[in-house]
């Protein structure tokens, strides 16, 4: 099958709107075929592990790549130079950044902005949105960017705005524009890195401002914190996020996403946390123990494993480093599964790649 | 119920006790540990401090190491209740398997007994009587050796009974002595001291185990505040925030996260020694399942033996998968099979790129050796029976790359002739590595051991000297004086 005809496939199984396991499953094993033909890397890498053309029956059977490998193999079905879209990783303790390469973004923005409008948007078209994080411009390899620079063009209304530029944060811009929303009575969103978030909340307790924003308007953060801010636990975010801005918890939505995904998965606002994240139907999850890749019983805690059909170029199934757990809906995330915390004296790889840096 | 700790003068009834559950399969086991408040502290550290003044100065080092001995002979004695409990419940807290723990234990323990002692003596001190009274010095003079009235040890990790060898140093010194249990192993140190207290509860009375729990910045600070010394175990990370609390006047000992790794030279990969060598290390690969500072991570192998590196690698894998059917690995928690689970991702991707990398590992992750030509140095590996080797044309050619990590150096478990051990060790040495042993025995150092290169007993006391002019000057004022 070629791209185009692939590309098209994809397009009309996301616009079918639903998938059942036998519709998922010949759609899943149309885009491994294409990988394993076309992507030398991906086609040793599930050739080592026994997983063919001919052995691979299910979309279960497709070979997850540890997110690991995008950082030491090109897993790109198109000649790189080819993809005009590169996504990376915001950097890792290693220094290198795993890339994922895109020769078209149709089916990442249509994933997007089909998803978006049915777990962001609620019954609005558009809503004035605020994005505290950097333009698509500053930062053309950063997935979020592309992501939330969609958001904008497609659901913000024309007066939509960046927060965060060069200099920083602008708060005062973010005050301003609160402030206003809050006068009109415009319902408001306000979009971007939970660390960008967290900035903004302690810089808006520091002046002893809270807002109260008008009903339908919304937050959404994604990312985690990444030693970017103070960690802060979901419960206390979620708290604090609400009672800043006087949005409800359920309108407190998180996304999780990844650059090596073209599907971002949502939860239905934060009531309670951790919250049930789910994705749309060209995307399933399996949670497994990292070590034998079986699947672990429901309700176990293990690592999360996502099979993204619109990933199409570069593997679209992967092996997470999240740990999560499997419950009605969809599944819980419940940190990094790694970076285990030393039960003896050992030197583990983080602490010493930390310390080989160190001056 | 397992009550941890020892609180000289605090019935158990005063104080607050927190539980911590350890779970192995269907099995459970409650441990009760302390929570004490700040009077209580002020409490247990003026008594320490009391009783070691009254008890442990007047005795002599000969004496206290009596004591220990008889507790560690209880310790060792399989039909002892202290001893069947630790065999019971150690693995239960630790998920070590029960024979290791078992061996562990037993190898451990020899190297606290009454003629072991003397050796740790011996090793800090040319005449260990310095310890009880003063004594002629080569200068001129007298001097005599103090330790702290109180010192405090920052206990870490769940290696079963690792507290014991800085508690015994301490006692050796006659510090009256707090020791803060780890939370992935709170029963060994206190049960410790509980023994003593059946031998000598005099001398008991000078030893408190508490516990708080990790990063409990209050708690920590008064502890800290009280210490004369503070000997400390953990990561970077944890060392620098206890060294912040430190106060200026208190003598700070860290014992930081090192990374220790094997040799082995060609003279040892003759076909007949080969397995054996293989053997002995993967024996230090499983015990504890590396979660020592002293547990090899890489195992560089010299080119031009009988048996190449990559064979080695094998044998290695072999023995491995031996030593695992019959000392299972502990269970792992999923953010350590989910370490172990990326190393080897990260190892079996770089073998698409490298052909000359391969991985050998059982299908169900519990050993994994991953085998390079490429000069690869020293890197850690995921912990939990996973290892490098690493190809080499000469072991000296691996020792420039481990300079950088001087400070996270430890042990080298060596194969290798006798002019290429000593070769080899000064180049070693040289770049931070402290201690160079057989293959088969890096878990298990030898009583005396200068853990980190440092000394045990030194490090914690004080010289007084009494210079020769006093003593000079002291005739002056003799009744016999003409």
């Amino acid at each position: 099958m070629t791209e185009a005809r692939l590309v098209e496939d994809l397009l009309a199984f996301i616009a079918a709107g639903e998938a059942d396991e036998e519709a998922f499953n010949r759609m899943a094993l149309a885009v491994f075929a294409h990988q394993f033909e076309t992507n030398a890397p991906y086609r040793r890498f599930a050739t080592q592990r026994a997983r063919t053309l001919r052995t691979v029956k299910s979309w279960r059977d497709v070979p997850a790549v540890p997110i690991s490998a995008f950082k030491d193999l090109t897993l790109s079905g198109r000649p790189p130079e080819e993809c005009p879209h590169v996504f990376m990783t915001s950097g890792t303790t290693k220094g290198v950044r795993g890339k994922s390469h895109h020769p078209t973004l149709a089916v990442y923005d249509r994933s997007m902005t089909v998803n978006f409008r049915r777990r962001f948007m609620g019954d609005f078209e558009r809503l004035r949105m605020g994005i505290l994080f950097p333009t698509e411009q500053a930062m053309p390899n950063s997935s979020l960017a592309h992501y939330l620079a969609l958001a904008r063009s497609e659901f913000g209304t024309a007066d939509s705005r960046y927060f965060v530029s060069d200099a920083g944060l602008d708060v005062d811009g973010a005050v301003e524009e609160l402030s206003r929303a809050e006068a009109t009575g415009e319902p408001y969103a306000l979009l971007g890195a939970s660390f960008s978030v967290v900035h903004l909340m302690d810089a808006l307790a520091e002046r002893g401002r809270r807002f109260a924003l008008p009903a339908g308007s919304r937050i959404l953060d994604t990312g985690g914190f990444k030693g970017q801010s103070r960690e802060m636990a979901a419960e206390e975010f979620y708290g604090r996020l609400s009672a800043a801005f006087g949005v409800p918890r359920r309108l407190c939505i998180n996304m999780y996403g990844m650059t090596e995904l073209s599907t971002q998965f949502y939860d239905d606002g934060n009531e309670a946390c951790p919250s049930v994240k789910s994705g749309p139907h060209w995307i399933r999850s399996r949670v497994i123990n990292p070590l034998t890749g079986q699947e672990v019983p429901r309700g176990s805690t293990g690592v999360l494993v996502h099979h993204d059909l619109a990933h199409f170029n570069c593997a679209s199934a992967i092996l997470t480093e999240d740990a999560g757990v499997e419950v009605e809906g969809g599944f819980q995330l419940l940190g990094r599964a790694d970076g285990a915390d030393a039960k003896g004296c050992s030197m583990a790889v983080e602490d010493f790649l930390k310390a080989a840096r160190a001056p | 119920m397992e009550r941890a700790g020892h609180l000289p003068g605090l019935s158990a009834d005063a104080v607050d006790w927190r539980t911590l559950t350890f779970r192995r399969g269907a099995e459970t086991l409650d441990v009760a540990v302390p929570v004490l408040t700040e009077a209580q502290i002020a409490e247990v550290a003026t008594r320490v401090r009391t009783n070691a003044r009254a008890c442990l100065k007047n005795r002599t080092v000969a004496e206290i190491a009596a004591v220990i001995d008889r507790a560690v002979a209880r310790l060792l004695d399989r039909n002892g209740p202290w001893r069947q409990k630790a065999e019971r419940l150690l693995p239960l807290v630790t998920g070590y398997d029960a024979e290791m723990v078992r061996l562990g234990l037993t190898g451990y323990l020899k190297t606290f007994r009454g003629p072991e002692l003397r050796k740790f003596l011996a090793e800090d001190f040319a005449n260990p009587a310095v310890l009880d009274d003063f004594q002629p010095m080569p200068k001129g003079g007298f001097a005599r050796a103090f330790g702290p009235e109180l010192l405090l040890h920052v206990w870490a990790g769940n290696v079963p009974g690792l507290p014991l060898w800085s508690l015994i140093s301490g006692l050796l010194v006659k510090a009256g002595t707090v020791g803060k249990l780890p939370s992935a192993e709170p029963l060994f140190a206190g049960w410790f001291a509980q023994i003593l207290a059946e031998i000598d509860p005099e001398l008991a009375g000078c030893i408190a185990i508490v516990w708080w729990r990790g990063g409990d910045e209050t708690t920590e600070r008064a502890w800290l505040a009280r210490a004369d010394t503070v000997v400390a175990y953990g990561g970077n990370d944890a060392l620098e925030a206890i060294r912040a609390r430190v106060p200026v006047t208190a003598r700070f000992l860290p014992y930081g996260h090192k990374i220790s790794f094997a040799m082995v030279a060609r003279s040892a990969l003759d076909a007949a020694k080969a397995g054996a060598v293989a053997r002995q290390a993967a024996y230090d690969v499983a015990r504890y399942d590396q979660q020592g500072c002293y547990s090899p991570q890489t195992v560089f192998v010299e080119r031009g033996g009988r048996v190449s590196p990559r064979e080695f690698a094998g044998y290695l894998a072999h023995e491995l998968d031996a030593i695992g059917s019959k000392f299972p690995r502990r269970s792992l928690s999923m953010a350590e099979a989910g370490s172990v689970a990326s190393w080897r991702n990260a190892e079996e991707t770089k073998g698409f790129a490298d052909p000359s990398r391969a991985l050998l590992g059982d299908p169900a992750g519990s050993w994994a050796v991953a085998y390079t030509d490429a000069a690869d140095g020293l890197l850690p590996c995921g912990l939990n029976r996973t290892v490098t080797v690493v190809a080499v044309d000469r072991l000296a050619d691996a020792v420039p790359g481990l300079a950088p990590y001087r400070a996270f150096l430890q042990t080298v478990g060596i194969a290798a002739a006798p002019e290429e051990l000593f070769a080899l060790a000064g180049a070693l040495g040289a770049v931070g590595v402290t201690r160079l042993c057989a293959l088969g025995r890096m878990t298990a150092p030898e009583a005396g051991w200068h853990h980190d290169g440092r000394f045990n007993l030194l490090d914690l006391v004080t010289m007084t000297e009494i210079e020769g002019s006093a003593e000079r000057a002291a005739d002056a004022f003799a009744p016999y004086t003409d």
